[in-house]
């Protein structure tokens, strides 16, 4: 059977393993290589090896502890509100009858503006020299805050911003999900005489787990390397409470031209990211070798 | 699906038509459309020793802003007198930093010239990223201000010269004039008589005294100078770490103070309330409030006493221009660095937003008379004082930042906070 | 009974649908607000409203910035990056979806793309950058494609697969016994049953690529190939005041464009998840 289709596979998979590989395979072994030496990129000797040094130090350095600490955090926060409220979205957005598809639309935009934009416009936002979001509390009666500045704030802060730019992405995911439910399923249901909540938890949700799975991998994998958001706004701080691990690897690794440093974290960061999503990525693998 | 058989087909259409534009090395419509901000410039441009029968590219890694309209300004006289063309690349500091180090290890340099900004010096001159422009022949030039020179000599202030200043600038004192009227008081000498007014400038409700917090450059810029004040520092003579010396325990404490009697703002929002009145003072670099002949808010040196004693403040923060040790046009690019940094380019692109970092040029008569503040920056660099010249300042400036975040936020002591950023620097120097 | 309860559900959504407008595009209002104002009015503790009009800030966009290039580059990088990974992508896709075409490499094959997926884009940064170099490919615009490509085709494969995953078989055993052979049945048959998925990671493929940033920076070495995001870059400075016009002005004009595309590729878009993304 496998060499009736042999040439067929070749030529199917071919180009874009071939690239993939090729653009691939030096970076990962650079990585995985370079994380066990010291590799200083402007020193004058080549670089030399030094074992397990970087990881241990890495994981001794308290300003990694606490950068994966907020990390993990926001990975927590942000995927689980942003995978409830595009769910929520969605059901409210398909219960819309008019100018749906104008809905649908405008929903999306803030997912599709450029990071830094999204991070500068909303520091202007939350400005407390009178921007407008303080302007605006003042107005009702709340006091102003200071938004990125307060040590108790500021982290909520990034995790509203991050809900606010990324829910759309997680919207159209269950939008779709919801859309591809066969009707007949409700149809039964009505004749049966469920009510709207018991449609949503018997038939909806159950139909959809699949695609919920795959927007929480998703969003796990993308928000772990949060870092543009931080790097503008509070830089890590207040007084560090922001910092993440992407900007770790730039401050001790990347912007010191410390690479086999940098190698090094991001080769913990992406082991902690398999980890995170091993349920979903064996599920995954295993289905498809069936 | 016809529909989406002709756009495809646009869509292809339109790449292929991409493709064509750009992709060719011919000078694009962008850089002629950034046309000079100031009028003909009647510069002499000189013409290099060798003669250069082809025509070169001369690439600038230049910090994105202003300095780039300033480089753009002038760059067209050389080009003709030279036969070449210059292309200058704007980036933002952290990536330029990045991009020049990343191609310092070619053979061949992308850049002939790249810009540095001052505390990276001793980072980019450790690391062989820069030309030794004394071992080229260039003999220095008085001109320049004394203490601009001496940062791009390695080592500080008394080796080769491996970069000349580009753009002058040094932190001040800031404060709005009406505001400080109202509370009745004087521009003040010491910082204790800077927290007398902003307890008068609260009570008058107002911010009395703005600090940039952030954790990070930031605060560390921001609290520098008053630790100096104090007559403290990050290291001593023989590079000990002196951070949590009593000195800067009086300073941080100070800080604190002010703090109580203010706000803490970002750098956009301290230029805008100190300008409209809402704070009274601040410290700054000129650039953020002066541009052209207007400045949006009164200025002085910074206090300089604290404690009964008097120590130097104001730091200097210049932004050098080197030629890259790996460039494919040695003669050529050090002539476009002369030029770039001549006393005649400084005085025509003022307008265009230069600050001059020679003395000629800011005590031109014709320059004073439009811009007065520019006689008072340059005085105020010759007194100025320079961040410590280590290649490892930015990730000190990091982890120093961090606790003195820490101390701000009331997350940690002044005692603890100090105690902690002593630890991490000297685990920083160590490595 | 019934008309009321209508009505009072009808007002309950309304103001649904109002509170989700607001999250959702207060931000992009006050963006477009302070776009159209003069610097004046741009001051610390802008209001609501603007007091002026002014087009001044997106014609020194062009102008003084030298977007229209930018938007040139962003369009040929994007494009000519989406062409190549759909190309690459889709047939792969197919292949990992079948189990009929189990062969010896295929499971590593999976799990080397799903793995690419995950390392952090940074780790590739440098090294590609000495590759490139090596290759003596800087000068060009391939190395921001081969980068874009990079982070496409893992993307496209993964999403793709499970698409192709929700169309039944028996519809290519029916074309086999009609006598046509594989790349035909691909081509002809199940290719255009998955039209909508293709659109689908089309524009989420060019929304990253064209808000990509970090391998643009490292990669460009003339101001002639800047990108949009390389562009918007340079007005965040730490040595002067934000020019919010500007800044406000280049992000309308960095969202025109993939809008546009997103328009169009709506009705796509939607019935083109729904098909597979979600199955079980």
């Amino acid at each position: 059977m496998k060499t009736k289709y042999r040439s067929f596979i070749y030529e199917m998979t071919v180009p874009a393993l071939i690239i993939l590989t090729g653009l691939s395979l030096f970076p990962f072994i650079y990585t995985i290589g370079s994380s066990f030496t010291d590799y200083y990129l402007l020193a004058k000797e080549p670089a030399k090896f030094i074992g397990l040094d970087n990881y241990i130090e890495i994981l001794k350095d308290d300003y990694f502890r606490v950068a994966l600490k907020n990390t993990v955090l926001f990975t927590i926060l942000c995927v689980f509100f942003e995978t409830v409220l595009g769910f929520l979205f969605a059901l409210f957005v398909n219960s819309i009858k008019r100018c749906n598809k104008l809905i649908r639309t405008l929903v999306l935009v803030p997912m599709l503006l450029p990071p830094v934009t999204v991070a500068l416009i909303w520091q202007t936002m939350l400005s407390n020299n009178n921007g407008i979001i303080n302007q605006m509390l003042n107005a009702i009666g709340i006091g102003s805050f200071n938004w990125l500045m307060d040590v108790k704030l500021a982290f909520g802060t990034i995790v509203v911003i991050d809900i606010w730019q990324n829910t759309p992405l997680t919207f159209l995911l269950c939008y779709a999900a919801m859309q591809s439910i066969p009707q007949d399923q409700y149809e039964a249901a009505d004749m049966e005489g469920a009510n709207g909540l018991q449609k949503l938890f018997y038939i909806t949700i159950p139909n959809m787990i699949a695609g919920l799975t795959m927007v929480i991998l998703l969003r796990t994998i993308d928000t772990f390397r949060l870092f543009d958001k931080v790097n503008i706004l509070t830089k890590g701080g207040p007084a560090n409470s922001t910092t993440t691990i992407t900007q770790y690897i730039y401050q001790f690794g990347t912007r010191k031209f410390q690479m086999g440093y940098a190698s090094a974290t991001s080769v913990i960061m992406t082991v902690i990211v398999l980890l995170l999503s091993a349920f979903y990525l064996y599920k995954n693998l295993k289905e498809m070798s069936e | 699906m016809k529909k989406k058989l002709l756009a495809t087909m646009l869509v292809m259409a339109m790449t292929a038509s991409m493709v064509g534009c750009g992709q060719t090395e011919e000078p694009a419509a962008a850089p002629e459309a950034a046309a000079p901000a100031a009028g003909a410039v009647e510069v002499e441009a000189p013409a290099a020793a060798t003669d250069t029968s082809e025509h070169v590219t001369l690439t600038i890694a230049a910090r994105g802003g202003s300095h780039v309209d300033v480089i753009e300004a002038v760059k067209a006289n050389f080009e003709e007198k030279n036969n070449c063309t210059i292309e200058v690349l704007g980036l933002e500091a952290a990536d330029l930093k990045q991009n020049v180090a990343l191609d310092a290890a070619n053979a061949e340099g992308a850049y002939d010239l790249c810009m540095i900004d001052d505390p990276v010096m001793p980072e980019f001159m450790e690391g062989g990223i820069l030309l030794n422009l004394t071992a080229e022949g260039y003999k220095e030039d008085e001109d320049f201000i004394k203490a601009s020179r001496a940062v791009g000599k390695n080592p500080y202030g008394t080796g080769d010269t491996y970069a000349l200043p580009f753009n002058g600038n040094v932190q001040l004192f800031f404060y709005n004039k009406d505001a400080l009227e109202k509370v009745g008081g004087t521009i003040p000498t010491s910082w204790e008589e800077v927290l007398e007014l902003a307890k008068k400038g609260k009570a008058a409700g107002l911010n009395g005294y703005v600090i940039r917090g952030q954790q990070g450059n930031p605060i560390v810029s921001d609290f520098l100078p008053i630790l100096w004040a104090y007559g403290g520092n990050v290291f001593d003579d023989q590079m000990n770490v002196i951070v949590d010396s009593p000195e800067a325990k009086a300073a941080l404490q100070m800080y604190l103070d002010l703090l109580a009697q203010g706000a803490n703002f970002e750098k956009n929002d301290i230029v805008a309330s100190v300008a409209d009145g809402s704070s009274l003072m601040a410290l700054g670099w000129p650039s953020w409030f002066i541009s052209g002949a207007d400045a949006s808010a009164a200025y002085a040196a910074i206090p300089s006493k604290a404690n009964g004693q008097e120590h130097p403040t104001g730091m200097i923060g210049n932004w050098m221009m080197g030629v890259t040790a790996n460039t494919t046009h040695k003669e050529l690019a050090i002539e476009l660095l002369k030029y770039l940094t001549s006393a005649e380019v400084q005085k025509q692109t003022v307008d265009a937003g230069c600050v001059p970092t020679r003395y000629s040029v800011s005590h031109d008569a014709e320059v004073t008379a439009k811009y007065p503040h520019l006689a008072e920056i340059c005085d105020a660099t010759d007194n100025s004082v320079v961040r410590p010249r280590t290649p490892k300042w930015s990730t000190i400036e990091e982890v120093w930042g961090a606790e003195l975040s820490n101390v701000v936020s009331g997350t940690k002591t002044i005692e603890q906070g100090l105690a902690d950023s002593k630890v991490a620097i000297e685990a920083e120097m160590a490595k | 009974m019934r008309s009321t309860k209508k009505k009072v559900w009808f007002g309950v959504k309304g103001v649904l649908l109002f509170i989700l407008m607001l999250w959702t595009l207060f931000p992009v209002y006050w963006m477009l607000s302070l776009a159209i104002r003069e610097n004046s009015d741009l001051k610390g503790g802008a209001g609501l409203l603007p007091h002026s009009f002014t087009l001044v800030h997106f014609g020194e966009l062009f102008t003084k910035k030298g977007f229209g290039a930018a938007i040139q580059n962003s369009l040929t990088v994007t494009l000519i990056a989406l062409v190549i990974s759909l190309i690459c992508a889709i047939p792969c896709a197919y292949i990992f979806s079948r189990a009929r075409y189990n062969y010896m490499l295929r499971k590593p094959a999976m799990t080397w793309v799903l793995l690419t997926r995950v390392l952090p884009p940074i780790a590739f940064a440098i090294p590609l950058y000495t590759m490139m170099n090596k290759m003596n490919l800087m000068g060009t615009m391939i190395p921001i494609i081969a980068s874009h490509v990079l982070l496409s085709i893992p993307f496209i494969i993964w999403f793709l697969i499970s698409f192709f995953a929700g169309i039944p078989v028996d519809l290519e055993e029916s074309a086999k016994v009609d006598g046509a052979g594989e790349f035909v049945t691909f081509y002809k048959i199940i290719l255009p049953l998955i039209a909508p998925g293709v659109a689908a990671v089309t524009i989420l493929s060019f929304m990253t690529s064209w808000n990509e940033y970090m391998y643009a920076v490292i990669f460009v070495q003339s101001p002639k190939r800047f990108t949009i995001p390389l562009i918007l870059a340079t007005m965040n400075s730490e040595q002067e005041v934000a020019q919010w016009g500007l800044i406000a002005a280049g992000g309308i004009m960095s969202l025109i464009p993939i809008l546009i595309f997103v328009l169009f590729a709506q009705n796509y878009l939607i019935s083109g998840l729904s098909n597979g993304a979600v199955k079980g």
